[in-house]
């Protein structure tokens, strides 16, 4: 996956973009859909595909907890794509006419 | 509550309205405090979103890039923005603006139509008004 689909991945939604602002805040945070859905004041409904993006580009990792299944940060793996985005946006050039 | 109500409908009816749109009026040093103040707020706002979205690693691109640069120059800001993020832009321009909404006590709806430009002239106009108040 390249940098600019990482990118956009990631962006593909405000809910997307609220949940990586709620992780990143809380890297330690471990919550069910319906927890993560409340802390970012959305509905479960709202929230569920969202999540299930990030679990597929990895930013998020789901586990069962008892009888919950929760979900978490990949801090390595938010790590290295943030840094697949960080090299892609060097590559952008953005001077030039307004 | 009642004061942001009539700044958003003064921002409504002129939407490129600038510091002149602020009932009562200015005087100059106020008004030069009031936009630096305004932009000092937008940036680190910008910042604040950016950083936290997309981790200090992109923000420091960013920043070496010139975006922030221009952050207080929507159409520029947007431009840019824009460039580096194709779709995510609106994404990114949505949080900067909820963000900044929160900060200046201005109701954000994510239901609602956006403009980022609109917003931020909203925006303006809640913290030119608070300066005055102030």
């Amino acid at each position: 996956m390249s940098g600019s689909e990482i990118l956009s991945t990631l962006l593909g939604s405000e809910v997307r973009g609220d949940l990586l602002v709620l992780f990143h805040r809380n890297p330690g945070l471990i919550d069910t859909v319906d927890g993560v859905a409340r802390r970012i004041g959305r509905t479960t409904v709202a929230v569920i595909s969202e999540v299930r993006e990030l679990l597929v580009v990895g930013v998020l990792m789901q586990k069962r907890i008892g009888a919950s299944e929760v979900v978490f940060l990949d801090r390595a793996k938010d790590r290295e794509l943030l840094e697949a985005v960080a090299n892609h946006l060097k590559t952008v050039r953005i001077s030039g006419e307004n | 509550m009642h004061m942001s109500l009539r700044v958003r409908e003064s921002s409504l009816t002129n939407p490129r309205g600038n510091v002149e749109s602020v009932p009562g009026g200015l005087s100059s040093d106020q008004r030069f405090d009031a936009e630096k103040a305004f932009s000092s707020v937008l940036v680190s706002t910008v910042r604040e979103a950016v950083g936290n979205a997309l981790g200090r690693n992109v923000l420091e691109v960013l920043t070496s890039n010139g975006l922030l640069d221009d952050a207080n120059n929507s159409k520029e800001f947007d431009r840019k923005l824009e460039l580096l993020f194709g779709n995510g832009a609106g994404v990114l321009e949505r949080m900067v603006v909820k963000d900044l909404n929160r900060r200046l006590g201005i109701r954000y709806d994510s239901e609602a139509s956006f403009d980022y430009e609109k917003s931020l002239e909203t925006a303006r106009q809640v913290c030119f008004l608070e300066g005055r108040l102030n």
